[in-house]
């Protein structure tokens, strides 16, 4: 299934935004604007909403305002008719441009690299920053019967298109994807164990054991709960 | 060779390294133009004197000079000489803040900061005009007698600009004085007096400084300079990398001001002088080889890359033994085999024989970044082969006490390319204090990176896995290179300097 | 508004389709999944964290309410969303130069895709193409791709030695000890914040940082 790499999942969500906009005397703002707004004044990194839900490595949010228009260069394609015909009748030098192509509506994209299965994400989601949710989703179109994790789940997979290819550069093993918390307790036990051999290098066998199990004791490379990187960690 | 590049027209120093061909002299000196019309005319002037790339001696075109001179300008410069707007815009970001602004993205912080450099770079929007002289030294005399009188004639057409063109003073001196009007540099000499490549932490220098298309030197210097094949050769690198106006590595034009003539045949500088703690460097080896074994030379060698007596590359010398087999050869084979001894070589994947971090390792990765996967790339140094950098320096100075990191000495770098910010600032920031391409992570070179007590580095010496021997680490690294002043200049064509000096540069 | 979160950057790129044309790219990405081999030069750049190819066809935007008005365009359109280390440049070229046959399979027809060669047509047609990430979440923002993957290594191994010597003398523990420091000698680069490659993020984040210890 094209989502999914190992463990981890690539969900892409584009949720058509409402037309129209917020309108009174001190403030008027189309909708789309208004979620563009909000989503400036998220907080970053250990700050973000986005470092409350499980099991999310990266994720991000953009509005897809329109499509492009192509005024590039033309790349000269052997043998494109359009081309030669072109060289009897000069109306056909125009067909070569691109079309001028648009969105009717506005779109919020979600795009989240995570570790595990679709729903639980969502559940996870919903129930750590339902208020969050609703802030950003408050706008985009149907989403007003959003009311539990269960219409939330519902909602997403509508809106959820399907990647033709997933590539995970971030394990050399699909077969061994880790969860968040593995990678974050593995990120702490590289930084620690990194300053523990530089620092206690040329030791004497006995003195060097006995400090190794003070450092296991300390770092307790089996509990991922801690001590280990929090989400979003900023500050090493 | 498919590029015949028109030598007359190119600044001597793009095409040569002048220390390689005998010119161990070098004065740098720095003036701010206050008039534009005699700015020009000063400009014309000099003009008629600055060596160019044509061939010398008994086959060349003119014999070898006495002292070569060679001008450049920044940003600041050229608009003061009245370049017009339109020519100014086209300039790169990075060359129009200059050095000094850039500090952030060169981690030239603590006792990097611009605000320790030499006194004439304090007001960098005032050093408009570079001039370099490398000059030889007479037979008999005095060693500084040809540089005196290149530079007495510069000064003689300074005076006669009644102002108009000001010599910047503000260099470090020997003895304390901080308001020189000039900057010397050197070659080093060994305990027998004879000149040598050496800089004065005692490493061999500029050995893989790269060969370009067109560039006119002996076709076996190729091998270990230029970019790797995927058959496993060596052929030379796009003149593009290092001269403005010709196709380069990505098979374009590099980016350049207009008019065309204002820019082809140029390049960009970067000039830093680097000051070298001396005695923390020899603290450092001392205090790591008592546990390193192997000993010092052994550690200074895996540092940086090569061997610091003779510049045996640690990848071909891994050890005593081995180091011991190529001096016999390299002390009885010809000059050119030499030259393939010292230049001619790959690293080892694994960087048991020379570290991933290893100095030269990481400023010329020589195909490494392919990781060993044969293929995955266009070319092996396909990441490597648009990072490369003419250097052009000297170091400046004398250590009179290795025990001391005070004093006057170190290295006057000088890298020549044609995007301060892809090629020097890239190589800087991204493998010098910072290692993530090499999978090193933050560690940052020993020699050149900007080390802090707040955050440490280390350097991993790899073990090779056979020898039963653990990784060393070297930690507790100090600060070893301060930069002292710099910054980024632009060196025109003979055409663009004439077009300069009469007012006619016009992209119209 | 930012495309960068500690050492890695958001990129998401949209391009035109054309319909009847999408099917090739579908067919391309379908081999690339199955056959990793085509994706060795992506997996050796180790730049990347996870990135992604999304076809749209024209006519399979998300519609969910009769109020919301139907799409109706000429071309498909093809997104691309890529997290990786470095700056947008340095990702750029290492695309052109180390695999630029691979970057013209998955742009292949995709309307005035200019070939990965030269350089500055291709760098353009990003840049043209690119959408700007309003919000970016990064769980380890200290930590690269390649500090992710050394870091799940260097766990493995640790944990491993742990229980191999928890009832070792010390000869023996010294050992296996040099033993693990071999094979973990290429996972202890340390971790600290990215090197500075645009001043103007840097500001941004400057503020942030400010901001942040404000409230603490």
């Amino acid at each position: 299934m094209a989502n999914i790499s190992g463990k981890a999942y690539a969900l892409t969500v584009l949720s058509p935004i409402k037309k129209g906009c917020i309108g009174d005397t001190s403030y008027q703002i189309s909708y789309a604007d208004e979620v563009q707004s909000r989503l400036h004044g998220l907080r970053d990194c250990e700050d973000s909403p986005l470092a409350k839900v499980p099991q999310t490595y990266l994720a991000r949010f953009f509005i897809l305002d329109d499509v492009f228009y192509e005024s590039t260069p033309g790349c000269d394609p052997f043998c494109n008719l359009l081309d030669i015909l072109s060289i009897f009748q000069d109306r056909f030098r125009l067909l070569t441009l691109p079309r001028e192509d648009h969105l009717k509506s506005r779109y919020l994209v979600f795009s989240s690299n995570f570790h595990g299965d679709l729903e639980n994400y969502l559940r996870g989601m919903w129930s750590a920053i339902s208020a969050d949710i609703k802030n950003i989703w408050e706008h985009c179109v149907a989403f007003d019967k959003v009311q539990d994790a269960e219409g939330f789940i519902t909602y997403i997979k509508r809106c959820q298109l399907t990647a033709n290819l997933f590539f995970n550069g971030s394990t050399n093993d699909p077969l061994e994807d880790d969860s968040l918390e593995e990678q974050l307790k593995a990120l702490y036990l590289k930084q620690q164990f990194a300053k523990f051999a530089v620092s206690h290098q040329g030791l004497e066998a006995a003195e060097l054991q006995e400090a190794f199990r003070a450092f296991i004791d300390r770092v307790q490379p089996n509990q991922l709960a801690a001590p280990t990187w929090s989400p979003g960690q900023s500050i090493p | 060779m498919t590029q015949q590049l028109d030598l007359p027209d190119i600044q001597g120093n793009i095409i040569r390294a002048y220390g390689r061909f005998g010119f161990p002299k070098g004065r740098f000196f720095f003036l701010r133009i206050d008039d534009g019309k005699m700015g020009r005319d000063f400009v014309g002037t000099i003009t008629k004197k600055v060596t160019t790339s044509v061939s010398w001696g008994p086959d060349g075109i003119i014999p070898k000079p006495k002292a070569a001179i060679n001008i450049a300008f920044t940003y600041n410069g050229l608009k003061a000489l009245g370049l017009p707007r339109a020519s100014l815009v086209g300039f790169p970001q990075e060359f129009i803040m200059g050095m000094k602004e850039r500090k952030e993205i060169l981690g030239d912080n603590g006792p990097s900061d611009p605000i320790y450099w030499d006194k004439v770079w304090e007001k960098h929007e005032d050093v408009h005009v570079a001039i370099a002289i490398n000059a030889q030294t007479p037979e008999n005399g005095q060693p500084l007698e040809y540089v005196e009188e290149a530079y007495q004639w510069v000064k003689s057409q300074i005076d006669d600009s009644h102002g108009g063109v000001v010599l910047l003073p503000g260099h470090r001196g020997d003895d304390g004085q901080e308001d020189l009007p000039f900057q010397d540099a050197s070659i080093l000499y060994d305990d027998h007096g004879q000149p040598c490549a050496k800089e004065h932490f005692g490493y061999t220098d500029g050995i893989g400084d790269p060969v370009f298309e067109g560039q006119i030197t002996d076709e076996y210097r190729v091998a270990g300079r230029g970019k790797l094949t995927r058959e496993g050769g060596w052929a030379r690198l796009g003149t593009g990398e290092f001269l403005l106006g010709h196709p380069d590595e990505a098979h374009e034009y590099p980016k350049a001001p207009a008019p065309i003539l204002l820019s082809r045949n140029g390049t960009f500088m970067v000039y830093r002088k680097l000051h070298q703690n001396v005695a923390k460097f020899e603290s450092l080896l001392d205090a790591h080889a008592k546990s390193f074994p192997g000993g010092k030379e052994l550690l200074a060698a895996k540092l940086a890359g090569r061997w610091r007596d003779n510049g045996a590359p640690i990848v071909n010398t891994p050890d005593a033994a081995s180091k011991e087999a190529w001096d016999q050869r390299f002390a009885a084979a010809d000059p050119r085999t030499r030259d393939g001894m010292l230049a001619d070589f790959r690293f080892d994947l694994m960087g048991g024989k020379c570290p991933i971090g290893a100095h030269i390792r990481r400023i010329n990765p020589r195909g490494s970044l392919e990781f060993g996967q044969d293929g995955a790339y266009d070319t092996p140094g396909a990441l490597d082969d648009r990072r490369r950098i003419l250097r052009r320096g000297l170091p400046y100075g004398v250590v009179r006490d290795r025990g001391s990191d005070d004093g006057n000495h170190g290295v006057i770098f000088m890298a020549l390319n044609t995007s301060i910010e892809r090629q020097f600032e890239f190589v800087q920031q991204q493998w010098i204090n910072y290692a993530n391409d090499s999978k090193e992570g933050s560690d940052k070179d020993v020699l050149l990176g900007n080390h802090n007590a707040a955050a440490p580095s280390k350097m991993v010496i790899h073990a090779d896995p056979k020898s039963g021997q653990p990784p060393y680490f070297v930690s507790e690294i100090p600060r070893l290179v301060e930069t002292r002043g710099g910054d980024y200049f632009f060196i025109p064509s003979m055409t663009a300097l004439r077009m300069i000096a009469m007012g006619k540069v016009d992209p119209t | 508004m930012s495309n960068i979160a500690g050492k890695a950057y958001a990129m998401n790129v949209i391009t035109p389709i054309r319909w009847y044309m999408a099917w090739i790219n579908k067919l391309i990405f379908r081999l690339a999944t199955r056959d990793s081999s085509s994706l060795r030069g992506l997996v050796t750049l180790s730049l990347i964290h996870y990135a992604r190819w999304v076809i749209i066809d024209r006519w399979k935007f998300p519609h969910l309410d009769p109020s919301q008005p139907k799409e109706d365009l000429h071309y498909s359109y093809m997104l691309f969303f890529s997290n990786f280390n470095g700056s947008w440049d340095q990702y750029v070229d290492s695309f052109t130069f180390a695999i630029p046959s691979g970057l013209d399979l998955f742009w292949k027809k995709n309307v005035r895709y200019p070939k990965s060669v030269p350089l500055t047509p291709f760098h353009d047609y990003i840049r043209h193409n690119q959408i700007d990430t309003d919000h970016y979440y990064n769980a380890y923002p200290l930590a690269s791709s390649n500090d992710v993957k050394s870091a799940k290594h260097l766990k493995r191994k640790l944990i491993a030695f742990e229980q191999g010597v928890r009832d070792a003398g010390p000869e023996e523990f010294l050992k296996k000890y040099h033993t693990l420091l071999v094979e973990v000698q290429y996972d202890l680069g340390d971790m600290q914040p990215a090197p500075i490659v645009s001043l103007a993020a840097q500001a941004v984040d400057a503020r942030r940082l400010l901001d942040a210890q404000g409230r603490r």
